[in-house]
């Protein structure tokens, strides 16, 4: 009834967010205030809604197609892993660069255990694990005060080269093992899809239910004040860089799995593309905030773009630059709406301290 | 044990740093209930002696009792396990995260099992349970649910007061330590936070306050302490004094009131 529960949470009810704000008249917020945090925090679906009906009559009658939807979602499917390992990152306030390197690392090694008779099961779990140790090996050497950007980008280098020696320079082939978590379809929606699903239902819950998921979100906005209520924040930032870990390897798994093949390069336009999805969702490359299914409606976006001009037969240059253009113009409303919102409830805050009304 | 013993009592207190005398030989007491002001001039001691009470230094010399007991403070965590809360300026509060998030972070309510032993927390208890606390103290602000980005000045300054408030209040009541806690407010607001600190001390909670603010300690302490040059100048109730005499001890134009 007023503010969202938090900027973040677009799973938290409205319902119960009453249960606060009953006692207080004054933080009733007017309409035009509920407008501009409305546009803040769904402005993004907001924003894809409308892309989608323009492109249904844009591209019609190909775009509105069932079939074509399940399109759109297996094409923004790479980009959302990816995505969820470089917001998990930026909310604990460091960005991962060594995605691409994880992701060719996991792959890889997946693959060479497959090739070497090794159970389905070990190879991903394996590949997983990588994951989650180049995570840690970031975090551990970012908490000793250097600066994460750097750090990453020599996992990144690292970890590039680590998938070349393992895979011998060569791109592993015949990979017919994993395609149960790859071009297979589950009631009708690839795995991929399935696995994107299952992904941020479980990142969401975590970051906006539990505690250790508020407490991370709590270190990546104000490490200090998580120190002072007497947390270890230092666990909370090693975690940040495991998750994205994480999300590398499921990412580098995926695409082996759809390629049926392993490459040992690294592919940069991963962070790139990831990045983009992040950054129209708003989520703060400084730390603390961030909301996962606005990441999911970020990478869809990308997605939708790239498809619609697809079926116009228009070249996909133009669809990096209309994505380009898009970044710079959610960035600016973005920016447009907090001032106002913040000016507004401030003057009122204002007006009822200085009225004297409690 | 009993409770007539100051909640906080510092003895000798002597703090060198080379051969510059930061404190020398400082006795303090703060009773639960009490408001003591801080007073002195920049480079009087007044920080030094506050972050001896909140463990951040270790006193050359000196004793630190709590409750009576004597107690050795390695860090500020020693401290804050002792019931001793340090409000700092910067008041550390996580912007994007509403109040109720802010004042039960690290005593976060879990929900029942078997959700609560995946570590899913009752916000809606979290809530009941910060805005309860808020109604002891007597605070108004906002919704449970507003971020605290979107509070004003003084708003905020409330949520961190009461957030160190409600941390002190355990067993035995703690003492908070208070930084300038008005330096970035305006009247109004600085008038709120006067009336929480009053009413915190009303809750058996043990406040000293560091502060330039001439008027701001007279109007919410009970006892006054004048540092100066790392001495104790002064050490009187505050309906016992004014503002001349304070000036004096705080500027040295008036001898110590405990000159050898």
């Amino acid at each position: 009834m007023t503010v969202p529960a938090n900027p973040g949470g677009a799973v938290s009810l409205a319902p119960e967010d009453t249960a606060g704000a009953a006692p207080d008249e004054h933080t009733k917020d007017s309409v035009g205030i509920r407008a501009l945090i409305f546009t803040r925090d769904r402005g993004l679906i907001v924003l894809w809604v409308v892309l989608l009906i323009v492109f249904s009559v844009w591209a019609s009658p190909f775009f509105a197609k069932w079939s074509n939807a399940v399109l759109i979602a297996n094409a923004g499917a790479l980009t959302a892993v990816y995505a969820a390992g470089v917001a998990a990152g930026a909310i604990s306030g460091a960005l991962d660069i060594s995605l691409p390197g994880v992701a060719a690392l996991a792959g890889v090694t997946c693959g060479w255990l497959l090739t070497h008779h090794v159970s389905v099961v070990v190879g991903i779990v394996v590949a997983l694990a990588i994951g989650l140790a180049v995570g840690v090996a970031n975090g551990l050497i970012t908490l000793r005060g250097f600066n994460p950007l750097i750090v990453t980008i020599g996992t990144l280098s690292a970890t590039s080269g680590l998938a070349a020696v393992v895979a011998g320079g060569y791109t592993i082939t015949g990979l017919n093992q994993l395609t149960f978590m790859g071009t297979r379809h589950y009631a009708g929606i690839p795995a991929p899809v399935w696995i994107v699903i299952v992904l941020y239902i479980v990142l969401t819950l975590f970051l906006t239910q539990t505690r250790d998921g508020i407490r991370f979100m709590a270190v990546g906005g104000n490490k200090e004040a998580v120190r002072r209520s007497g947390i270890q924040s230092d666990r909370y930032r090693v975690l940040g860089f495991m998750i994205s870990g994480f999300c590398a390897a499921l990412g580098g798994l995926i695409t082996t799995a759809v390629d049926t093949s392993a490459n040992p390069a690294a592919d940069p336009s991963i962070i790139f593309t990831a990045l983009t999805a992040v950054a129209l969702a708003g989520v703060a490359l400084t730390g603390g905030r961030g909301s996962l299914p606005r990441v999911l409606v970020g990478a869809l976006i990308l997605a939708t773009i790239s498809n619609a001009l697809t079926i116009k037969g228009i070249q996909p240059y133009w669809g990096t630059i209309v994505t380009g253009l898009l970044l710079l113009a959610a960035l600016g409303m973005e920016k447009g709406v907090e001032t106002s919102v913040e000016r507004r409830l401030m003057a009122a805050a204002q007006a009822t301290v200085h009225s004297g009304k409690k | 044990m009993t409770d007539a013993a100051p909640a906080l009592e510092l003895s000798g207190i002597d703090m060198h740093y080379g051969y510059v005398r930061a404190l020398d030989q400082i006795d303090f007491r703060v009773a639960n209930g009490e408001v003591v002001a801080l007073l002195g001039d920049n480079g009087a001691g007044k920080s030094t002696l506050l972050k001896v009470m909140s463990g951040a230094h270790r006193p050359t010399t000196g004793t630190i009792k709590v409750h009576g007991r004597e107690m050795e403070f390695h860090s500020p965590t020693d401290s804050t396990h002792a019931g001793i809360q340090m409000v700092y300026q910067d008041l550390a509060l996580v912007e994007a995260q509403d109040i109720a998030t802010n004042l039960m972070l690290g005593r976060e309510i879990l929900r029942k099992p078997p959700l609560g032993w995946l570590g899913f927390v009752d916000k809606k208890a979290q809530r009941k349970r910060s805005q309860a606390e808020l109604d002891r103290l007597g605070v108004r602000t906002a919704a449970m649910t507003r971020p605290v980005e979107m509070l004003s000045g003084g708003q905020r300054q409330v949520v961190a007061l009461a957030r160190s408030a409600t941390r002190v209040s355990g067993e035995h009541n703690g003492v908070l330590l208070l930084d300038e806690p008005t330096a970035a407010l305006g009247y109004e607001q600085t008038k709120q936070v006067e009336a929480l600190i009053v009413r915190m001390a009303s809750h058996g909670i043990g406040c000293v306050l560091v502060t330039h603010n001439l008027p701001l300690a007279m109007a919410v302490s009970t006892r006054i302490v004048v540092l100066n040059r790392g001495r104790k100048y002064a050490d009187v109730p505050t309906d016992q004094t004014d503002n001349d005499q304070l000036v004096g001890w705080i500027t040295g134009a008036r001898p110590s009131m405990f000159a050898a």
